[in-house]
């Protein structure tokens, strides 16, 4: 069970791996606009239409439409919940995620500065970063000695997560009516804005934050022992436990920055991961990250398959989220997995 | 002798009866019996015998205010149309001397407002709180009207105004420019079979992918909306948000984007639908087919509305309709609703439609 | 390896810590006993790295603790703490193996070297075969005998445990303290306790000091530097050393 992997918990890994990359390939045939299975293969095989006039729109569809949105979900899914079972980790607080921490509206707000006064040429993924980066920061300071406790941050994460809500009103209240009714419509989170040109410059960047946090996952079980312990045993704790916390917070902010504000993955995926394999987090990061990836193509699918409109798909995580953190604050304060 | 005297009676009271209805039909609904009204909430209203000291919270309504000629009567406008909209500061000038009541948010600033002693207020329907709040604070009737996309609803509201103003003669005049106009556009376009309509995708909204499921002018200039019925009606709201593919799967013949606002605050574009390359199938975007229509953000202009329809029915008809000139089409409908000269040249420099007639 | 204190001066809020000079000699135990806030677990604190110890006060067969970055000092120094603070479930294995951190790299994972080390530890506090039940499932004994499991895959040499003897039931106590000893003559581990029980100390522990307000007052063999004065200014109350069936009992 630990140590170097045993039978058969390396074919678990290999399974959970397989999931998301399976459901990426099933979800390519699953529109609105009705695309046969056979047309499906043949048009990937084909590889993506060179020239300007497609002559059918398939080709079109699936490596235009289809593909990166699931692509964004793949790695949008996986990048929240590799950081909210890191952060939780680190914070040695299973009901930490990237909301509690205020994460998701301060790379929110910064987006959205960002959009409104900067303009739409002007990627967001920066300001949404530093002020992410801030959000954290002003957690750590308010929580202050007591951020080994959890309720002391989760109501840091609360205030802050409040502050950042407020600024962004404050955003909306000056932003002209065109470019509020884009905010509001993008807060909501929707992976349907997801084109190459943004992809191209998220996907690697939340690609490498997922590979560094699975590269530290044994690391995280020393740092989850708390500073003094994890000092004792010579650990560099104030390097390593700022590494992860920015790289967790730089993958966060980087997928809020083009999906909007997805809630509740970085809480749920850790926690079903846990229940199944135990706490050890060289097994729970890199399942958190497939698990996470699945369900957010699983919930995509349902977004813009459900109904002839776009249910936005923060509305979907939080009906299943909410019900789950519930249920998950009543169990805290006792020894939970 | 007698008959002298009678005579001069009533010599005397017919002048003064002329005199007073003269002085009715110059001052308004000075003497004209309460009036009662159902407004969009349902919401069953008594308007007082004068309307002389009116607030507006929805733009569409004051817009016809200052169309039916009772724009004097305002004292206290919302913060949209106030420092918002281009339209209206050209339309009516006199706005900028008016405070603004409402914030952003058209939250009704209750001080203010009470300050300024209206005797109606009119608000929006889709706050039916604050409506019923506006209502107790103030103790003054608040009637609650918006259109919605739907073509019938502005017209009642048209003719709904005017009796409350006491403005029947001008509201019936403008009802009938109006219908004429869009009586014109449907006669031509009329026998147009259902099949051969074009197929029309509205992106509005800021966004590619929201759309309003009800926008009439473009079924009175002979098109067909591919959202109608998107969303049931009964949910009472107009927007409705898409998939990318579905804009595939509709293939529209034309797609419309919301153009009523300047140019470098637009995030759609004309030339970014055509540049988009998930779009790059559609038979729209291949015979260049994409289009800026005015369109509306959440409150109609009446004077825009019967302008755009015409101006629709050119896009979908070119060859129907082969004398419509914008700007002078444009200029007219604003001439006649508000009484201004070179409105629509004036809104033409903020809006650059001169691009818009390169078709 | 001997652990040296030299003028080791820590202060924090109003408490301050004044050691002059101690050496703790290795395959020996060491029993650090005085009142409440003596400065005992202060003391260990600053010995393990847990507190910031100024420089040239601590040294390690000559090299100042301070100066050696965390790996190093973790592989001469292990710290075992009263309570560990954790919320999560690990296995008692994977609980143990954290102890190898010093010898794993920061993005690496422990090689089934660090894992068949982890399973000797285990085995020597006498839990071979509770490797894979959850932490949280064991008795309160049993997870402090982890503690010293995880001190001991730290491989160091000095060992500094804090009150281990502490709301453990007499039986336990003394399977504690057995191991204690242990460590010093099997292993010639240099082995350092906190205790507050004096019964224990005296019998358990090769050399004793004693603490008060943050000072050292007396060291040495427990034959040596026991006495009723000492015990009186240390305690503050009046105590009768009494020798009873080859132990020495203290009454109050």
């Amino acid at each position: 069970m630990s140590g170097a992997a045993s039978k058969g918990s390396g074919w678990l890994v290999w399974a959970a791996f397989a999931l998301p990359v399976v459901l990426l390939v099933l979800s390519l045939n699953l529109g609105s606009y009705y695309i046969p299975f056979k047309e499906v293969w043949a048009t990937i095989a084909h590889g993506p239409a060179s020239g300007p006039a497609a002559a059918s729109p398939a080709a079109d569809i699936i490596f235009r439409i289809r593909l990166p949105r699931l692509l964004l979900a793949l790695f949008a899914g996986a990048a929240l919940s590799v950081s909210g079972a890191s952060l939780q980790a680190i914070f040695k607080n299973p009901l930490v995620f990237e909301f509690s921490l205020g994460i998701s509206y301060g790379a929110a707000f910064g987006a959205a500065l960002s959009l409104v006064f900067l303009g739409h040429g002007f990627p967001p993924q920066l300001a949404a970063f530093a002020f992410a980066v801030l959000a954290v920061l002003l957690v750590l300071v308010i929580a202050g000695r007591s951020v080994s406790q959890i309720v002391p941050v989760l109501l840091s994460g609360v205030i802050v997560s409040a502050l950042f809500q407020a600024l962004l009103s404050l955003v909306e209240f000056f932003a002209n009516p065109y470019a509020l009714q884009a905010l509001i419509f993008w807060l909501m989170g929707s992976l349907s804005q997801a084109i190459w040109k943004d992809l191209a410059m998220t996907l690697p960047v939340i690609g490498l934050g997922i590979v560094i946090l699975i590269l530290l996952r044994w690391r995280l079980n020393v740092l989850s022992l708390g500073d003094d312990e994890a000092r004792a045993l010579g650990v560099n704790v104030k390097w390593e436990k700022g590494l992860v916390i920015a790289v967790a917070t730089l993958t966060t902010a980087a997928a809020t920055s083009v999906t909007g504000v997805i809630n509740w993955v970085g809480l749920i995926v850790p926690h079903l991961v846990r229940m199944m394999v135990g706490a050890d987090n060289r097994k729970v990061i890199p399942l958190s990250a497939a698990l996470g990836a699945s369900l957010l193509i699983v919930a995509d699918d349902i977004a813009r398959n459900a109904a002839s409109f776009e249910i936005p798909i923060g509305i979907l995580t939080s009906v299943v989220g909410i019900p789950l953190f519930i249920v998950l604050l009543k169990r805290s304060g006792k020894i939970w997995l | 002798m007698r008959s002298v005297k009678h005579l001069g009676f009533i010599l005397v009271v017919g002048i003064l009866s002329a005199l007073q209805a003269k002085a009715s039909s110059l001052c308004g609904a000075q003497d004209r019996p309460p009036l009662f009204i159902t407004d969009n909430l349902g919401r069953r209203v008594e308007i007082p015998g004068r309307a002389s000291r009116i607030i507006s919270l929805e733009p569409e309504i004051t817009r016809i205010i200052v169309a039916l000629g009772a724009g004097d009567r305002l004292v206290g406008l919302d913060f949209f149309l106030r420092n918002q909209d281009h339209l209206f500061p050209i339309v009516f000038p006199a706005s900028q001397k008016l405070p603004v009541v409402s914030n952003q948010g058209q939250d009704l600033n209750f001080e203010l407002a009470l300050h300024l002693r209206p005797d109606i207020l009119f608000s929006s329907p889709s706050e039916e709180k604050s409506t019923e709040t506006i209502q107790q604070k103030l103790r003054v009737p608040v009637v609650a009207l918006a259109s919605i996309g739907r073509l019938e609803n502005l017209l009642n509201e048209i003719d709904l105004m005017g009796r409350i103003l006491g403005r029947e003669d001008r509201a019936r005049e403008l009802l009938e420019y109006f219908r004429t106009g869009i009586a014109t556009v449907r006669q031509t376009v009329g026998n147009i079979p259902e099949a051969s309509r074009p197929r029309v995708f509205l992106s509005f909204w800021g966004s590619l992918l929201r759309t309003p499921v009800v926008y009439d002018p473009v079924e009175a200039a002979g098109g067909v909306n591919r959202a109608a019925g998107l969303i049931p009606s009964y949910l009472g709201t107009a927007a409705a948000t898409v998939g990318v593919e579905q804009i595939i799967r509709w293939d529209p013949d034309i797609i419309l984007v919301q153009g009523n606002y300047p140019p470098g605050e637009r995030l759609v574009t004309v030339e970014s639908v055509i540049g988009d390359p998930r779009l790059a199938s559609l038979k729209a975007v291949r015979s260049r087919r994409v289009h800026y229509a005015f369109g509306f953000w959440y409150w109609w202009d009446p004077a825009l509305v019967l302008l755009e329809t015409q101006y629709l029915a050119r896009i979908f008809y070119p060859d129907l309709f082969p004398a419509f000139d914008l700007e002078k089409e444009g200029n007219d409908v604003f001439k006649r609703f508000y009484g201004v000269e070179g409105g629509f040249t004036a809104l033409d420099k903020v809006l650059n439609c001169h691009e818009w007639r390169r078709e | 390896m001997r652990l040296r204190v030299e003028n080791l001066a820590f202060s924090y809020e109003d408490f301050r810590l004044e050691v002059g000079s101690l050496t703790f000699a290795d395959g020996r135990v060491t029993s650090i006993v005085g009142p409440n806030g003596a400065g005992k677990s202060t003391f260990l604190k600053c010995a393990a790295s847990v507190l910031p110890a100024p420089r040239r006060s601590l040294f390690a067969d000559g090299k100042d603790l301070t100066d050696l970055r965390g790996r190093e000092r973790a592989k001469l120094v292990g710290y075992v703490p009263q309570e560990p603070s954790f919320t999560f479930n690990y296995t008692v294995l994977d609980f143990v193996l954290t102890g190898r951190a010093a010898f794993i790299a920061a993005f690496s994972s422990p090689s089934a070297h660090d894992v068949s080390l982890a399973d000797d530890a285990l085995h020597y506090v006498g839990l071979n075969g509770r490797g894979r039940r959850p932490f949280l499932e064991l008795s309160s004994g049993e997870r402090r005998l982890v503690l010293i499991a995880r001190a001991l895959a730290q491989g160091p040499d000095i060992l500094l445990l804090d009150e281990p003897t502490s709301f453990l039931d007499p039986r336990h106590e003394v399977e504690t303290m057995t191991l204690c000893r242990r460590l010093a003559e099997e292993k010639g581990k240099t082995v350092i306790v906190t205790l507050h029980n004096l019964e224990m100390a005296v019998r358990y522990s090769d050399a004793m000091v004693f603490m008060k307000k943050g000072r050292v007052v007396a060291s040495g063999a427990p034959s040596e530097v026991l006495s009723e004065p000492l015990l009186r200014e240390v305690y503050e109350i009046d105590m009768k050393i009494v020798a009873c069936a080859g132990q020495t009992f203290f009454v109050k």
